[in-house]
């Protein structure tokens, strides 16, 4: 039961962050399928910058990590670059490029990987996997001796803290101040922004890169939990996941945590009735499809009064009426 | 003064009606290839060796020496292979796209109905005769019946298809994942057993002057499928209903049109394709399936319908040259060292490029607009002498 709650919530927190990631993109205005592509990139960027530090800074080091995470957020941020030019400047189709940006951020990590092990090792032969430590855990100390529930405070990542945190900026961003209220406003009616003066292009285009930044962060979460190493293994749908949780949790943030939280929950519950029951692990497989099949099954009954933001997929056209 | 005349000319080349079709996909196509060539330059390699062993690699230039047994056509029939999925799967794009829909399932789509058939028809052991036209028939039936499961969920509950379909794509990949590692594993490999070869829809070890070939069934598939598309949206009414949804739903539907049907049709149709691709490549290309794993055969897939500007004559170019990177990478990579992920990052900014586009002719369309208003400009300005008028009038309709 508590190694329930543990991984359910050491799962959920890195697909949090990047479903917020897609509903920042999606309030502006601007269709977000690229998140899987923004995560795999962030963290090969995060991966690298630990990578290049750890050789100089030993390996145990912990502090590697934050800057890990503060290159993630920065390089995903930058990457979503390309999708907020072809969708706000250059017009493009927003599913299409998308679609365009998950493939060449596969095709560019995957070959960047080898390309800079083969540097580092300067042997011939090149793995396509930076090696990572996985990160040190705590415990909140009072906290933890909560009967049942104290299990979430206990063995924690560090980033599930930072996570939070963030999660509360982010979301006092979108609602609380000018500029969040200015970006919902571009994805229900921009040329009402256009109007009373604020810049449609500007503000999609930052949304896009915030969303990047936020998708980094939760790819090199992962790189640092799951699979304590980057490679292309990193591109395992938990993008996809997060879009699903964004549309599950009707474009909203808080609503989006619990479903996220749900779907951790799900995972690993799923993983450790397996376990319990004496199943061989094959029917794990079973239990990931649970999260995709309880989205489709729940938006069947939802999906009309499901409230997606009403300008989101096509480029802003000041001269439409 | 003439270069100015040239880039005029290149504009109107880019923006005509006629021409627009084929000039924007060439010039994104030289786009990325000059991209690409900087990064070969950067990587210390020759891009032209680079660009000769891809097309070595697929069987279109010959090879400087050859293993026993293999030769130039076997290279160009591993290239068929890769190529009758492709060009499958991209047609299923273009039907669903044409309708206005983005089937994003497309791999789901394959994996289903390539596991149908191989665990239906596969370990059966009819022969040749029987088991080849059911397993097509199998993976055509598995695709239409995703797609159109898909279109039921959008007609019927609005869910829009883009969701759906990444749901069922992950869906199908544990559910059929699960079933291979508890019934139809290979213990040696831990991948799917075998399909039989009677089943298979190629022909392995076919001996053609001497080289060991294997003939792929499915590029006649692909084929007779380009044709029917083609012939659907060209010559058919319901073709044109399809082009009519797509192009305005709410239209469409103040004709008379029955939007939701043609939705689900549309839907169908691009599943059925992408189901037939889906055997063709697990039971034809490859004979096995590795669990969980959906191919990336499905997004490239819209890269090809993307580059092919959507019309099925294009996807062929478009699916010949994508094959080309991706088939030929392996030699590539051999001759030349570079990582044979290079091929797919040729594609990711092909696909980068001809997303563009439509951004490229605006330009040309902005430019050669500009160009107008200036003579009609000079023209008014003009008035006093008219011979300049004149001058400026014809050749404005130039």
């Amino acid at each position: 039961m508590e190694k329930v709650l543990i991984d359910g919530l050491s799962f959920a927190a890195p697909l949090f962050i990047m479903a917020m990631g897609g509903i920042y993109s999606e309030k502006s205005g601007v269709t977000n399928l690229a998140v899987e592509g923004f995560q795999g990139f962030g963290a090969f960027i995060g991966a690298l910058v630990a990578v290049l530090l750890m050789r100089r800074m030993g390996d145990g080091s912990q502090a590697v990590i934050y800057l890990a995470m503060l290159a993630a957020c920065v390089g995903g941020g930058l990457y979503a670059c390309i999708h907020g030019l072809l969708c706000v400047k250059f017009r493009a189709n927003q599913v299409i490029s998308g679609v365009v940006v998950n493939i060449l951020a596969v095709a560019l990590t995957t070959f960047l990987t080898s390309a800079v092990n083969k540097q580092l090792m300067g042997g011939s032969q090149s793995s396509n996997k930076f090696i990572l430590g996985v990160s040190n855990r705590f415990t909140v100390p009072g906290l933890s001796r909560i009967p049942v529930l104290g299990a979430l405070f206990r063995d924690m990542y560090p980033f599930e803290l930072i996570i939070l945190v963030i999660a509360v900026v982010v979301w006092y961003l979108m609602y609380k101040t000018r500029f969040g209220m200015r970006l919902r406003a571009c994805g229900e009616n921009p040329q009402a922004v256009d109007a009373a003066g604020g810049n449609v292009d500007r503000t999609r285009f930052l949304a896009v890169m915030i969303s990047g930044a936020l998708s980094g962060i939760g790819g090199i979460c992962y790189a640092y939990s799951i699979s304590a190493n980057f490679s292309p293994n990193i591109y395992m749908g938990y993008g996809y996941l997060a879009i699903a949780a964004m549309i599950f949790g009707n474009w909203n943030i808080p609503a989006t945590a619990a479903v996220c939280l749900f779907f951790g929950l799900a995972k690993s519950g799923g993983y450790q009735l397996c376990l319990s029951m004496g199943l061989s692990s094959n029917y794990s497989d079973l239990f990931m499809m649970l999260p995709y099949v309880l989205t489709l099954l729940l938006l069947t009954f939802f999906s009309k009064k499901n409230h997606p933001p009403k300008a989101a997929g096509e480029a802003y056209d000041a001269g439409k009426r | 003064m003439k270069k100015a005349e040239s880039s005029h000319r290149f504009a109107a080349l880019l923006d005509s009606e006629r021409w627009s079709g084929i000039t924007v996909p060439i010039l994104s196509l030289l786009l990325s290839l000059i991209t690409a060539s900087i990064l070969l330059l950067i990587l210390g390699k020759n891009p032209l060796v680079a660009f000769l062993s891809f097309l070595q690699g697929s069987g279109f230039v010959a090879k400087s020496s050859y293993g026993g047994g293999a030769g130039m056509l076997t290279d160009f029939f591993t290239f068929l292979n890769v190529l009758a999925p492709m060009l499958l799967a991209s047609l299923g794009f273009v039907v669903a796209f044409r309708a206005g829909l983005f089937n994003i399932g497309i791999a789901g789509q394959m994996l289903a109905s390539g596991f149908l058939a191989t665990a239906f028809i596969g370990y059966s052991g009819m022969s040749a005769w029987a088991a080849k036209p059911l397993v097509i028939l199998v993976g055509a039936a598995a695709g239409g019946l995703l797609g159109a499961f898909v279109g039921f969920l959008k007609y019927r509950f609005n869910i829009h298809e883009v969701v759906s379909t990444i749901m069922l794509n992950y869906i199908v990949s544990y559910l059929t994942g699960f079933f291979i590692n508890s019934k139809f594993a290979d213990p040696l490999t831990r991948s799917m057993k075998i399909c039989s070869n009677e089943a298979r829809l190629s022909w392995t070890n076919v001996q053609i002057s001497g080289m060991k070939c294997s003939l792929p069934l499915g590029i006649l598939l692909a084929a007779i499928a380009v044709v029917a598309v083609k012939f659907l949206f060209d010559k058919t009414v319901f073709g044109f209903e399809l082009r009519a949804v797509g192009r305005n739903p709410l239209c469409a539907r103040y004709t008379g049109i029955k939007v939701g049907r043609r939705i689900v049709a549309a839907l169908m149709l691009s599943g059925i394709l992408a189901g037939l691709a889906g055997v063709t490549y697990y039971c034809g290309y490859y004979n096995t399936i590795v669990p969980k794993s959906l191919s990336s055969m499905g997004y490239d897939a819209i890269a090809v319908a993307l580059l092919g500007n959507s019309t099925p004559i294009g996807c062929i170019f478009a699916s010949i040259l994508i094959t080309i990177f991706q088939n030929g990478s392996n030699y590539m990579s051999s001759t030349l060292g570079v990582a044979k992920e290079i091929a797919s990052l040729i594609t990711g900014i092909l696909l980068l490029f001809s997303s563009c586009g439509g951004y490229f002719r605006y330009l040309a369309h902005r430019k050669l607009e500009e160009a107008r208003d200036k003579l009609t400009a000079a023209a008014r300005a003009g008035t006093e002498t008219p011979r300049n008028s004149a001058d400026g009038g014809t050749k404005e309709e130039k």
